[in-house]
């Protein structure tokens, strides 16, 4: 009997958290609501979304980064709409609804975003197979003897060549 | 000796893929998005009036066909299409189904008024204090018109100035059709 | 008129580099010597023509001559002498400049440096630096000039960008243009050893320590990049996952791969084409890097500014570079099958290649994560943003898988080991490493990301003091000194495993910053009226005053906060928003108190124009501080390996440049004359 008691309380103490600080601000104006009457869970929310969203009108950075006038104006909109009660999915959903997968830092998980999320796990893998069989090969002890490598470098040189060069490398100098 | 392995042509692939992309993405604007709340209903707002202080309330005007031009005091190009937006209010002056809002956008009241002192003004202006009106709206920069219809559903986005062809293209195939159309579902 | 001079002088730079590209080329073709000593001069003309050009900028700028439209849209008579001389890197231009003036002092040292030892090498060095140079040249003179006038002269200069106005901006643009630049001098050697078909360990070793030192000055450029960033644009963060520092990042990641895989040819003789590859693989993406910060493909909302001309021009260089150098690396390494023979799974060899692997899919994260954005653009489908969310959850797993591989690596013997040696290696500091882990976690360390790094971070921790106590036993016992002087000796006799294990040193120790500065920072934005508090982990700020300030070339708020821990005053902090009025652009001053190897970090982005209240950022980042440490120490252990003496016995190496001189030589004119002959 006492938990939806005491939920009803809180979501009350919540909605009429939304409330005044909206009102006064539409009397004062000039004064953003106070981040500070959230608490610090509500804190750590808005980072944690913060940090995802992008500012619009800035290269690459996120709001949470960002002292654009829009950046802070969207700042304050999740922190509204945390204390009226959205999760962060929710939140996100909403500025995508309104300027398109751009303003989200994280691209969903669909289409092909999938290949953007799973590629570099693929490429670990196929690379680790790959890498692995060719290093059983190479392991594998095999008839022939080992060729120095450098050998092609070293390909004779008859006596005519070796003057020539001779004479060439001190035209050089 | 010159034998072609599976590596020369995945590199040579994937150069060529690169280039492609580069020369394509060289046409391509970063900063142009492609407009997301078209045909979606416009987001509803109830703000103050620039002057009156009283304030404004979007779906009062259901059943009209309602421009909304977002603009700032500080903004260059806005000052270019001013007269425009004076022209298209005057020339929808007697329809009542028309109507047409400015929102004023991360601006002070009195630089907006002096500004609305200095180009004239003949419509009334939304103060969007917070920015939730624009954020609403996805505006990410002035100057930004939409074009609502009878129904409150957005039709139509322009991003940047209404000007010269733009200016006569926005009369003739968005707001005209607009104010031809029924209120009610057809 | 100085500037005509200059810009004339850079004209004149042009014809040479067009003589360095074709004088080479007559005298491979004649077999005419005097023709390459030619292309040397030509080579040490543009440098100082080029040295010309930029003392005549810095003429422009120091003399505040406005009708230069460079100078006036990155200078102004009221900045301060030190911003002046570094308005010259502060925009498109200038900075192509000193690119380009790099890029030829460092074809002429290579050129001076390598005329005795690798004659071979020299007319392709002198060919392809002198390609690179010219196709800078022609960007800078016909499309982005920074000698133009610009009459009328406007009274005053437009300001160099604010942000730009700090000591580590000045810095830190040369400092990684001299790591890019410097990447382009083991690529010529790559080139010319494809070229004249020698494909041996000579290019590697020749340009072992070009490579290092270019990796450094990447390395302190990104570094200097990420500290100018954590405090001047007053986040809190040193890496923001920004196109333009992913440009940087990637040449890194390969160059440190390169540096890693070539031990392996230098020792066994193997992955002769995979080098080759990486070598200019790893040129080419500072090149990509170029032409995706300066073409305007991937920036946001200020690319409309950018010409797209230049955006084509710099995209048709890098086509031309990038085919000119796989396509010669395909065509010429055919006959290069080198054969591939390991005695063991387990071995360092191995090592290294799972080590590469782990780096290549770094890169892919990176290059992907970047030009993800472009491609959705291309294919016209919906408009994406990809940021540290997905390298978070990307590239740090295999990062984490190479910060391991770093305990693993440098400890498996060459050739072969056996599971008896593997035992006596690894179990104490994985035992170590798994002990650890409850002692963190009641130590307070309890998120799963930080677990994982840490106790990867202890096991190498541990197998570094256990490698460094065994050498230094080792020969303090051989020289009877004390073991500190014994690890001198050790360095003295293997200055680059010593050098190399600081480096790793350095990598822990920045790790070891990022996990406590990322995971276990605090932060809180609010508004804040004088008087006011507030309070994180267990500092309380007290706002006491909001008061206005005035600067030389700006005017701004001030907050002065008292900062108290446990009832006591411990600082006082005054972040600043400052408002530059010539260039009309507001900036946050960060104010950063440094606290047990952390910073407690106050900024002011936002004061109401009455000055009653102002929006606050404050933050903890515990042991933020490491992570320029570590830096700063991977810079030094590269430094070591630069600096090192060349040993001229025991090493394998001595198998080709200590031997026989006059043989090597004779095979090198050789190639050199017969090379041109073999393409054909």
């Amino acid at each position: 009997m006492k938990q939806p008691l005491r939920r009803i309380l809180l979501i009350l103490m919540t909605l009429m958290l939304s409330i005044i600080p909206q009102t006064v601000i539409a009397q004062t104006e000039s004064l953003p609501p106070d981040l500070a009457m959230a608490d610090d869970s509500l804190q750590e929310k808005l980072r944690e979304v913060s940090r995802t969203l992008r500012c619009a009108v800035c290269q690459s950075e996120t709001i949470w980064e960002s002292n654009a006038t829009l950046a802070i104006q969207m700042r304050d909109i999740v922190m509204e709409r945390l204390i009226a009660g959205e999760s962060p999915d929710e939140i996100r959903a909403y500025f995508v609804s309104r300027y398109g997968d751009y303003i989200v830092f994280k691209p969903r998980f669909r289409g092909l975003n999938l290949l953007l999320w799973g590629g570099p796990f693929i490429l670990l893998s196929i690379g680790g197979f790959m890498l692995f069989r060719n290093l059983r090969k190479w392991t594998r002890p095999s008839p022939k003897a080992d060729i120095g490598a450098d050998d092609e470098d070293l390909r004779p040189i008859d006596e005519k060549q070796r003057k020539r060069i001779e004479e060439e490398l001190r035209s050089l100098r | 000796m010159k034998s072609i392995s599976a590596w020369h042509i995945f590199l040579l692939l994937g150069l060529f893929g690169l280039f492609f992309i580069f020369y394509q993405g060289l046409w391509g604007d970063p900063s142009a998005l492609p407009p997301v709340i078209i045909k979606e209903p416009a987001p509803d707002f109830s703000a103050p009036e620039l002057y009156e202080k009283e304030n404004i309330v979007l779906s009062e005007h259901l059943g009209k066909v309602v421009v909304l031009n977002f603009w700032a005091s500080w903004c260059q190009e806005c000052k270019l299409e001013h007269k425009f937006l004076l022209a298209l209010n005057k020339h929808y002056e007697d329809n009542t189904d028309f109507v047409m809002y400015g929102v004023n956008y991360q601006d002070e009241d009195r630089l907006a008024k002096a500004y609305l002192k200095q180009y004239g003004n003949n419509f009334e202006h939304v103060v969007d204090l917070k920015g939730k009106i624009s954020i609403d709206y996805g505006v990410y920069g002035v100057p930004e018109t939409f074009v609502i219809d009878k129904k409150g559903v957005i039709r139509h986005k322009h991003i940047g100035p209404i000007m010269g062809d733009v200016y006569s293209d926005i009369i003739k195939t968005k707001i005209d059709p607009l104010l031809a159309e029924g209120a009610t579902s057809s | 008129m100085t500037v005509e001079l200059g810009h004339f002088a850079v004209v004149i730079a042009l014809v040479l580099s067009v003589v360095g590209i074709s004088t080479p080329m007559i005298g491979l073709k004649s077999r005419n010597g005097t023709w390459v000593v030619v292309g040397r001069r030509a080579v040490i003309a543009a440098f100082v023509m080029l040295t010309i050009g930029m003392a005549t900028l810095f003429y422009a700028y120091l003399t505040e001559d406005y009708t230069v439209k460079y100078v006036a849209a990155t200078s102004n008579s009221k900045l301060p002498i030190f911003y002046k001389i570094a308005g010259l890197w502060g925009g498109h231009e200038g900075s192509l400049l000193l690119w380009a003036w790099i890029l030829s002092l460092y074809c002429m040292l290579a050129v001076i440096i390598h005329w005795k030892s690798q004659p071979v090498v020299m007319p392709y060095l002198i060919m392809i630096e002198s390609i690179i140079l010219c196709g800078f040249l022609l960007l800078i003179l016909f499309l982005s000039n920074p000698f133009e006038r610009n009459f009328p002269a406007p009274l005053d200069g437009r300001d160099l960008n604010p942000l730009l106005q700090d000591p580590a901006m000045v810095v830190h643009p040369p400092l990684l243009y001299v790591g890019y630049v410097g990447l382009s001098i083991p690529f010529a050697f790559a080139m010319a050893a494809l070229f004249s078909g020698r494909l041996g360990e000579e290019w590697i070793k020749a340009t072992q320590r070009w490579t290092v030192f270019s990796w450094m000055a990447l390395t302190l450029g990104i570094g200097m990049g990420g500290f100018w960033a954590y405090y001047e644009l007053g986040w809190g963060g040193y890496w923001g996952w920004d196109p333009v520092e992913n440009a940087a990042f990637m040449p890194w990641l390969v160059t440190t791969a390169f540096l890693h895989s070539t031990m392996v040819q230098e020792k066994r003789k193997m992955f002769k084409v995979w080098n080759l590859f990486l070598s200019i693989l790893a040129f080419s993406l500072s090149l990509i890097g170029m032409f995706l910060v300066r073409s305007g493909v991937l920036s946001s909302v200020h690319s409309f500014a950018a010409d797209p001309g230049r955006g084509i021009f710099i995209l048709g260089f890098l086509v031309f570079m990038l085919l000119l150098s796989f396509g010669t690396l395909i065509l010429r390494s055919g006959k290069l099958r080198s054969t591939v023979k390991l005695e063991s799974m387990v071995s360092r060899e191995s090592i290294f290649l799972v080590n590469n692997l782990f780096f290549l899919v770094a890169l892919a994260t990176v290059f992907v994560g970047t030009l993800y954005p472009l491609l959705m653009e291309v294919l016209e489908l919906q408009k994406v943003s990809v940021g540290a969310p997905y390298y978070n959850a990307v590239f740090m797993p295999v990062a984490l898988g190479l910060i391991f591989l770093m305990g693993v690596g440098p400890y498996i013997p060459w050739r072969k080991s056996t599971p008896t040696n593997i035992k006596k290696l690894f179990v104490r500091p994985l035992l170590i490493a798994v002990g650890a882990l409850p002692l963190i976690y009641i130590f307070g360390v309890q998120k799963p990301y930080a677990l994982a790094g840490l106790s990867v971070v202890i096991f190498v921790l541990s197998m570094i003091t256990m490698d460094f106590n065994k050498v230094a036993t080792f020969w303090a016992k051989r020289q009877k000194v004390n073991r500190g002087q014994g690890l001198v000796e050790a360095y003295k006799s293997n200055p680059r495993r010593i050098s190399g294990i600081i480096i790793h040193l350095g990598v822990i120790i920045l790790v070891i910053g990022v996990i406590f500065s990322s995971m276990y920072q605090a932060e809180k934005i609010l508004i804040m009226k004088p008087g006011e508090e507030v309070t994180i982990k267990s500092f309380r700020f007290r706002m006491a005053s909001l008061y206005s300030v005035e600067g030389i070339n700006w005017g701004g708020k001030e907050a002065l906060f008292d900062v108290y821990e446990g009832g006591e005053i411990i600082a006082q902090m005054n972040p600043q928003k400052r408002f530059y009025t010539v260039s009309q652009t507001p900036t946050t001053e960060t104010a950063i108190y440094q606290l047990r190897m952390g910073h407690l970090f106050v900024t002011i982005p936002e004061v109401a124009p009455d000055g009653t209240w102002a929006r606050v950022r404050i933050l903890h980042n515990p042991l933020v501080t490491w992570v320029w440490a570590g830096g700063v120490l991977m810079a030094i252990g590269a430094f070591m390996n630069i600096l090192r003496k060349t040993r001229r016995k025991r090493s394998p190496a001595s198998e080709s440049t200590g031997m026989l001189p006059e043989v090597t030589q004779k095979v090198a004119a050789d190639v050199t004359a017969g090379a041109v002959q073999q393409t054909r």
